[in-house]
């Protein structure tokens, strides 16, 4: 699930690349890739949820 | 090295364990006592007329000291009988003191428009007619023309005023209640700016006791600090001020402005150096990737992205060289940035959603402790209220002001005004307060919202810009109920205390309102600001209120379709990109505020960040410096309010006393 929602994201972020340099902009083709990337990233919040809890250590608090 | 993957409520939790006084186990009591009650009284009494009075005269309410002052008499008080303030008490007196004196502020608009439904502005602009009863009283009322707030003209606008005050109270308390369980409870958002106010009341309450520990020094230092940077940035203007006709700023207020110097080699870049260094105490407690995120971001913003990007692209095109960074701002917003930015703050929206729908998702499945992640159940004695409860008084609330608007404005459509109540507002304080939660800060606006749907509903009569709307935003708020926890105040009191004091209040400040009006008219020379001011503000308010009567406006005609779609997908793809990388997602917080920003702004900050991070952790440690910081910084703001507070007074009563030969 975490690569799913990883390549989804990458392919999202090309997309609206593409739309930016190469198909003028136009809103359509960008909220395409806003639909793309939002499956994406409601993936891998779906998985960082449901995996937790295996061994999971405390964060560094490096911030 | 392979990063470990953190999830952004593993993140936050770390971040808001450094900030948990007392090491997250808490006893919460009430603050509500009689010592409190007449503490409040004092100051609904005494310190609110005031406030309204100064605002009058120079624009000033003193409204940021006013709660300090309070409190530090009120241990001053406890100090001299022998006994001791508890740091609920105080903080309740806080918390009181602020809402006295904001809300004595709302009844200037009976003022106001008393004045403006006579002004030639509204008669020639043709509004002064179309104003609403439920408003103001006619021009020609005795209500108005005799100055008298308790004439019977008055009891529609005063019943009008009592009745949406009476709702919104049942709103406000319900609505910012539900948020702050959502967002602090079930997501463990860490509140970065509450425990400033915390740890003030904390500090001042040990000053009673017998022992005066570490937080009593630090306060000192922060106030002392304070007073020295007060003095320097507020006093040396207010008091020059009263003696020459340009006052000496030592430095230049609000900004030193660069915009025009870097013009060669970054068109259309700003660069306005903000002089308020009380910033560097923000930079101190907000997450340091989030402060030089934002700051990296900004300058590519304005030295890459504006000129070497949009610039040569023509999206930038209204800029021309010569403007400095008010007019330059102005231009890029109408161009890009303003369409830019609303795509960016739906793009927040839609993140918080994705990080807390599988939350909700999971609690369902398992149940867990009081104080675990992912759990809404609730700390023991916290003073609690059932959820659904909550949710039906929001629901009163909510209905009952959506009816009074209706009856406000009947012809307008009543599908807006239910869109905005329970669509709009519940989604826009969410938003709001996870950001508080995150960064401390609002990040989720869209402009001219007002306008926008008063095009969309094509309703053109003038009372709709009278009527309020139900767009609410209470996400602000919850910050104060994590200030409650953090201070073991139980909210119960909390409620108890802020009905008690609503009646006295609503009570006094119309008193006091009708009072000040008989002395001299409003405006009047007695009253210099406003004589200055609310003439001008009386035609910016004509402009805006008759800005679509055309149906032309250049705010609307600015906002581009494919611009909003380019900041909500880029801004999708930041945090995407982000989460795969595995990076905190403070930085996306950081990157998202900074993007357009101006980095002039954040200087300070940035200073800030960079001392305590290299500075500060080395010299005392990582965990007492993060205790000290947001003492030091109430203690500055205390410093700072109270020679704000101080110089005001002197300039005013020079000014009551010297007269000048113009």
């Amino acid at each position: 699930m975490e690569k799913l929602a990883s390549i989804i994201i990458v392919i999202g972020t090309i997309l609206w690349l593409i739309s930016v340099l190469f198909l003028g902009g136009r809103w359509q083709w960008q909220m395409f890739a806003a639909l793309v990337l939002t499956v994406g990233i409601f993936i891998a919040h779906f998985w960082e949820e449901l995996s937790e809890g295996k061994d999971k250590k405390t964060p560094r608090d490096d911030n | 090295m392979a990063r470990e993957r953190i999830s952004q409520a593993d993140e936050w939790q770390t971040w808001a364990q450094r900030y948990d006084i007392e090491g997250g186990v808490r006893t919460f009591e009430s603050g509500l006592t009689v010592k409190v009650f007449f503490g409040a009284l004092f100051v609904g009494l005494l310190m609110m007329p005031g406030s309204i009075y100064l605002s009058y005269v120079s624009g000033q309410s003193g409204a940021a000291a006013a709660p300090w002052v309070a409190v530090i008499l009120f241990t001053e008080l406890a100090r001299r009988s022998f006994t001791t303030a508890r740091r609920q008490e105080l903080y309740m007196l806080l918390s009181l003191t602020g809402a006295a004196v904001g809300s004595g502020m709302q009844y200037r608009s009976f003022i106001w428009y008393a004045y403006f439904i006579n002004t030639p502005q509204a008669i020639s602009y043709e509004i002064a007619d179309k104003i609403p009863a439920w408003v103001v009283p006619a021009g020609d009322s005795v209500g108005v023309l005799s100055r008298n707030l308790l004439h019977p003209d008055w009891l529609l606008p005063i019943g009008v005023y009592l009745v949406g005050k009476f709702l919104g109270t049942l709103r406000v308390v319900s609505g910012q209640y539900i948020l702050f369980r959502l967002t602090a409870d079930l997501e463990r958002l860490p509140y970065p700016m509450a425990p400033i106010t915390a740890q003030g009341a904390t500090a001042l309450a040990e000053t009673t006791g017998k022992q005066e520990t570490w937080r009593w020094q630090v306060f000192s230092i922060g106030s002392m600090a304070g007073l020295i940077w007060g003095f320097i940035y507020i006093g040396v203007p207010a008091l020059t001020g009263v003696m020459m006709s340009q006052p000496i700023q030592i430095l230049k207020i609000p900004w030193i402005d660069f915009t025009q110097s870097i013009e060669g080699f970054a068109p259309t870049g700003v660069f306005a150096l903000r002089t308020d260094f009380g910033q560097m105490l923000f930079g101190f407690v907000l997450p340091f990737p989030v402060v030089m995120s934002e700051f990296v971001t900004a300058m590519l913003s304005q030295f890459v992205l504006n000129p070497y990007i949009l610039y040569p692209q023509e999206i930038l095109h209204q800029w021309h060289p010569g403007l400095d960074v008010r007019a330059t701002n102005l231009y890029n917003g109408l161009d890009f940035w303003r369409s830019y930015d609303i795509g960016k703050t739906f793009s927040l929206g839609l993140v918080g959603m994705a990080a807390s729908v599988p939350m909700l998702f999971k609690l369902r499945k398992t149940q867990k402790k009081a104080g675990q992640r992912g759990s809404l159940a609730t700390p023991p004695n916290r003073g609690d209220f059932p959820l659904w409860l909550m949710g039906i008084l929001w629901l009163i609330g909510m209905g009952g002001f959506v009816w009074l608007i209706h009856w406000m404005v009947p012809n307008f459509p009543l599908s807006f005004l239910l869109g905005f109540a329970f669509l709009y507002t519940p989604i826009n304080s969410y938003i709001t307060a996870r950001t508080f939660g995150v960064l401390g800060r609002d990040l989720f606006e869209i402009p001219y919202l007002h306008e926008i749907t008063f095009i969309l509903s094509r309703y053109e009569e003038i009372d709709i810009w009278f009527a309020p709307l139900p767009d609410e935003d209470y996400g602000a708020g919850t910050q104060g109920w994590r200030v409650l926890e953090l201070t073991g105040t139980t909210f119960t009191s909390n409620l108890a205390a802020t009905l008690l004091i609503m009646p006295i209040l609503i009570i006094s400040g119309i008193l006091v309102q009708h009072f000040i009006w008989q002395i001299a008219p409003i405006p009047s020379a007695q009253y210099p600001y406003v004589q200055m001011m609310w003439p001008i503000n009386a035609t910016n308010e004509c402009l805006m209120k008759t800005s679509l009567r055309d149906g032309n406006s250049e705010i609307i005609q600015a906002i581009r379709g494919d611009y909003v779609a380019a900041g909500f997908t880029s801004s999708l793809a930041i945090y995407g990109l982000l989460w795969v990388l595995k990076y905190p997602s403070m930085w996306y917080y950081g990157i998202i505020g900074g993007i357009g920003a101006d980095p002039g702004s954040m200087v300070a900050r940035l200073l800030g960040a960079i001392i305590g991070r290299f500075y500060m952790i080395k010299r005392f440690g990582l965990k007492r410096w993060f205790m000290f910081n947001p003492v030091l910084a109430a203690g500055f703001a205390c410093g700072v309010g109270l020679i704000g507070m101080g110089t005001v007074a002197i300039a005013l009563v020079s000014k009551a006393v010297i007269v000048k030969p113009f």
